[in-house]
């Protein structure tokens, strides 16, 4: 049995402490994904709308949440030249 | 409320933004402060020196607790976090998974809890009737945050926090004598 079973076992034993833990450092791995796949795409062309459907969340929503991550406008322009 | 900080203390927040900025983060939490504590030399230091079996354990500990994953809390639900960064790493490259990597320069701000912990340090001063806010004060401060970064990584190392608090407090009473 590897240490990861093992301590999927443990988890078994129903501590809210260790359960909820678990679950906060899966949404941050979760985010961490979803900007770097976020990134990808737009890198990529695809829309805001054509990201979000991808997400199942509204456009908004992604916008909101992504755009200050994005390279500027401007810095793209200077990359190109 | 500087002014009444000692130089160790001063120091310790001046190294607590470099941590930050070492590790890529844009904002200074209380974890950064705790390793702060650790590297500048002072009664903190001497004070977690005295009550850890070693201060790079803890130093990896609150790393991890600041980073926000931890490989053995997603192992208990069965996630295989080196597995998942492999795997985003030979997508997107190296530090792929790693937390926001701003390289933001300049003067970084503190986060709300960091602000808190510096305004507990004061608390704790006054209330035992010191005229002065050492690094010491600042590590009993970060105490008194249940279920923050630095509480999580002492604990984790082993650190029994009420003798924290009294070889700091002891500390402290020497560098008033």
């Amino acid at each position: 049995m590897t240490d990861g079973e093992q301590l999927a076992r443990e988890a078994g034993s129903r501590d809210p402490a260790v359960g909820l833990r678990a679950v906060r450092a899966l949404r941050e791995l979760a985010d961490r994904l979803e900007a770097l796949q976020v990134g990808n795409a737009r890198s990529l062309g695809w829309s805001w709308q054509e990201v979000a459907d991808a997400l199942g969340v509204s456009r908004q929503a992604v916008h909101k949440k992504h755009r200050s991550t994005e390279p500027s406008l401007f810095t793209r322009l200077g990359k190109d030249t | 409320m500087f002014e009444r900080f000692t130089g160790s203390a001063r120091a310790a927040v001046v190294q607590a933004q470099q941590e930050a900025r070492a590790l890529g983060h844009d904002r200074i939490e209380a974890g950064h402060l705790l390793l702060a504590l650790t590297s500048v030399e002072g009664g903190a230091a001497r004070t977690l020196d005295a009550c850890l079996p070693g201060l790079d354990g803890l130093r990896a500990r609150v790393r991890t607790e600041i980073d926000g994953l931890d490989p053995d809390v997603l192992a208990s639900i069965g996630v295989d976090l080196s597995a998942v960064r492999r795997a985003a790493e030979s997508a997107f490259g190296e530090g792929a998974l790693d937390r926001g990597r701003k390289g933001r320069r300049g003067h970084l701000r503190f986060t709300r809890e960091a602000k808190k912990v510096l305004e507990l340090a004061l608390r704790v001063a006054i209330h035992n009737g010191h005229r002065f806010i050492s690094d010491g004060h600042i590590l009993i401060a970060l105490l008194m945050l249940p279920e923050s970064a630095p509480v999580r990584a002492l604990l984790h190392a082993g650190a029994d926090l009420a003798a924290v608090k009294s070889t700091a407090l002891q500390e402290i009473a020497s560098e008033a004598a």
